[in-house]
């Protein structure tokens, strides 16, 4: 939080690109190096482990389309934190917002029944977003309020999201039969998978469009990145997003409410998650049960630093993590290497954009007291 | 500035060549090693090719992943089979986990965990010529090359309850307390769960119809110290025997147990022997034969007699529930209560005594 306020020196022209685009590349390069060097000393082949990993990932349309269908939900969380960043918060809850969207999503569509897809499905989706935003909102009016750090209060709303979503599934909404969880979204509220929108012929000559399990969510998570970004860019929101991000005080001198918008942003942050929670369900389980999202809330602070909070810059770290997931199980068929080793290489993508944030750290301290002495 | 900045990249750049060269020199040289070893270890083509998907728990659960891989290995010991484990680090591997192995060639695979049920619901009709095993898995409509394998839980845990309802009404070690108190720990609050749950307290109350029972739910099966946590809480409620089925949550009572002075009965595995220096506070474990119901559905591959789109169920008469040896207290443990247990035994093998389900 405190290095996204500090991150506004901007030394030479080709300084932000440089850090914008360089140093994640080399991050991600370097954790996934250093990652070989621990699949060899524990033993295996990090050669096969690597081309069984890139295999499983963009090895075909298949492997792609699965590698897609993990990076959508990232691209949401990770557009979620990032924005908080960009006002200076840390939306660390993004995991509850995810669960109460994908609650709206799967207990909303069911009501929905017998309507026509392009009433239905942005419906839910709205209101998935709607419900991550609601989720986000006391956290918000608490951190404008009265300054109850947004990283407990948003922490707090994730157990209790994710636990009301135990009991729903466990009690009212629980479907028939074995096991806990809601009863299946109508087809017509779905996001149907991209290869089922292509005649069998189409699949044949054009067989880059058998994205086997890739689905519509892709192409929602794209243009939000996009509107994110213009947001940020061009709006007077983003504005006073971003100049709070930077220095709140000068922000308030300046005439920004402060409170209103660490409201907004919150919210906004929240409704982005939630949109992570409504793909899950009607892209991919089509329904909610306890443990839905293996973390993506999570996940998506490592995206978003990838990222360095930028929308755009979201859509390949989410691909980047997406891909690693992918493989892992290619790497474990075929090379033996257990999948948590993939774990291990998030971790250290995370490390090193972290340093990373040292080093510059370091960097500008060195120049400002060069300045002192020159001054 | 700029200078610095050059120069901090050419070290990283060239630091990030250096390491990218090293494991590419080791991979140079390794492949000796591992084609040799299977040559060795294989006698013969094998017959067939079997693997399993484990749930986001993995291998090293001591629970039901573990034995899942038993069941695997003693296929590939005596009926000359190839196995494989993939192993979940979330729900989305579930079912890509499956299409890999299946796209492999492998064949039965066994998807091990109720939490995988769509999965497979979803993947054997894309694979109609593979033979798909379900472990706690019950379809409403079985796919034609799948077989659900379930287990009577709750037969099992009723007899742990007879045990636990006996011995906390005894002296025979000094960590049972005199109240009249055991507790359960449980994973998920669900149906499968339940069946334990269901089946203990019916056990216990028919030694012992005044004994409070103590139930806790962890909320999933994974969180050891959490399962510590609820151990303390139930121990702090007077509980001295205390059951848990919760997979791994159940290694954190265990140690609660180990503080506070309470005995413990194990589930899935015979835990005396997979969770090493428990033996002090393991009574007993309800075995859930996960090892059994595999081998045999490879077996039954193997014969050519696989029945896919059924539910085969194990219970005490199956042998696929029962409960293990006393171990470090088989001396301790009075006969009274090892007659009782086996006149439980033999009822509901006999069907005088129907065990409920929740």
């Amino acid at each position: 939080m405190s290095e996204a306020r500090e991150a506004i020196p901007v030394q030479r022209p080709w300084m932000p690109v440089l850090q914008k685009i360089g140093v994640p590349v080399i991050s991600a390069a370097l954790a996934i190096a250093i990652g070989s060097i621990i699949v060899w000393i524990s033993g295996y082949d990090a050669a096969a482990a690597f081309s069984a990993l890139f295999k499983g990932a963009f090895g075909g349309p298949k492997q792609i389309g699965d590698t897609i269908l993990r990076a959508t939900p990232l691209i949401f969380t990770g557009l979620a934190v990032g924005y908080g960043f960009r006002a200076g918060l840390f939306n660390i809850g993004a995991e509850g917002q995810l669960f109460m969207g994908g609650l709206a999503a799967a207990s909303l569509g069911v009501f929905l029944v017998g309507q026509p897809w392009f009433l239905v499905v942005p419906v839910l989706v709205v209101a998935s977003a709607l419900a991550g935003a609601a989720w986000a909102f006391v956290p918000a009016l608490l951190k404008a309020r009265i300054g109850a750090h947004e990283v407990i209060t948003t922490m707090m709303f994730t157990y209790i999201g994710r636990y009301i979503v135990s009991w729903l599934v466990v009690g009212p909404l629980k479907d028939e039969g074995m096991i806990p969880q809601t009863v299946a979204l109508a087809p017509e509220a779905q996001l149907p998978r991209i290869q089922s929108l292509f005649s069998a012929d189409t699949l044949d000559a054009l067989p880059f469009l058998a994205l086997g399990r890739a689905h519509m969510g892709i192409v929602i998570a794209i243009v939000v990145a996009v509107v994110v970004w213009l947001i940020l860019k061009y709006t007077t929101l983003g504005y006073e997003n971003r100049a709070v991000g930077f220095n709140p005080y000068a922000s308030e001198t300046a005439g920004i409410s402060v409170q209103w918008t660490t409201v907004k942003a919150l919210c906004i942050s929240g409704a982005l998650a939630g949109l992570a929670g409504s793909v899950e369900v009607m892209g991919v389980h089509h329904r909610i049960f306890d443990q839905f999202s293996s973390g993506f809330g999570f996940t998506g602070i490592a995206v978003a630093l990838l990222a360095k909070n930028h929308p755009l810059g979201v859509i390949p770290a989410a691909l980047l993590f997406g891909a690693l997931s992918a493989g892992a199980g290619t790497m474990q068929l075929e090379a033996s290497v257990p999948q948590k080793i993939i774990l291990i290489i998030q971790a250290l993508v995370i490390f090193f954009v972290a340093a990373e944030e040292i080093v510059l750290w370091f960097v500008r301290r060195r120049q400002k007291e060069a300045m002192s002495h020159a001054g | 500035m700029n200078s610095k900045m050059s120069k901090l990249l050419a070290v990283l750049l060239a630091l990030m060549l250096v390491v990218a060269f090293v494991p590419a020199c080791g991979g140079a040289e390794e492949p000796e090693e591992p084609t040799d070893e299977p040559a060795v270890e294989e006698p013969a083509e094998p017959v067939l090719k079997a693997a399993m998907v484990t749930d986001v728990g993995g291998l090293g659960d001591k629970s039901f992943n573990d034995l899942a891989y038993e069941g695997l290995k003693k296929a590939e010991a005596e009926l000359n089979v190839e196995i494989k484990v993939l192993e979940s680090k979330e729900i989305t591997d579930y079912e890509s986990n499956i299409d890999q192995l299946a796209t492999a060639g492998y064949s039965p695979i066994f998807a091990v965990g109720f939490l995988m049920t769509d999965a497979i619901i979803k993947m054997a009709p894309e694979y109609s010529d593979v033979q798909f095993g379900g472990v706690d898995q019950f379809y409403e409509e079985p796919p034609a090359n799948a077989v659900g394998l379930l287990f009577k839980e709750h037969e099992g845990s009723y007899l742990a309850g007879v045990v636990a309802g006996l011995a906390t009404l005894d002296t025979f070690d000094d960590k049972l307390n005199g109240d009249n108190v055991i507790g359960f720990v449980g994973g998920m609050d669900v149906p499968l769960i339940k069946k334990f749950e269901a089946g203990f307290i019916a056990g216990a109350k028919s030694v012992n119809p005044d004994v409070k029972v103590i139930s806790l739910y962890a909320g999933n099966f994974t969180d050891q110290a959490k399962g510590k946590e609820l151990g303390l809480s139930l121990i702090e409620q007077k509980a001295d025997v205390i059951y848990a089925a919760a997979g791994a949550v159940g290694l954190g009572t265990i140690q609660a147990c180990q503080e506070k002075g309470a005995l413990f009965i194990g589930v899935d595995a015979d835990q005396y022997l997979t969770v090493p220096g428990s033996g002090d506070v393991m009574l007993t474990s309800m075995m859930k034969r996960v090892d059994v119901a595999v081998f045999d559905t490879i077996k039954s591959a193997v014969d050519g007699t696989f029945e896919g789109g059924t539910l085969k169920t194990y219970g005490l008469a199956e042998g696929g529930v029962d409960l293990a040896p006393f171990h470090d207290f088989e001396d301790a443990v009075p006969q009274a209560i090892k007659d009782a247990v086996e006149k439980a035994r033999a009822d509901i093998i006999g069907g005088t005594i129907e065990v409920p389900e929740s």
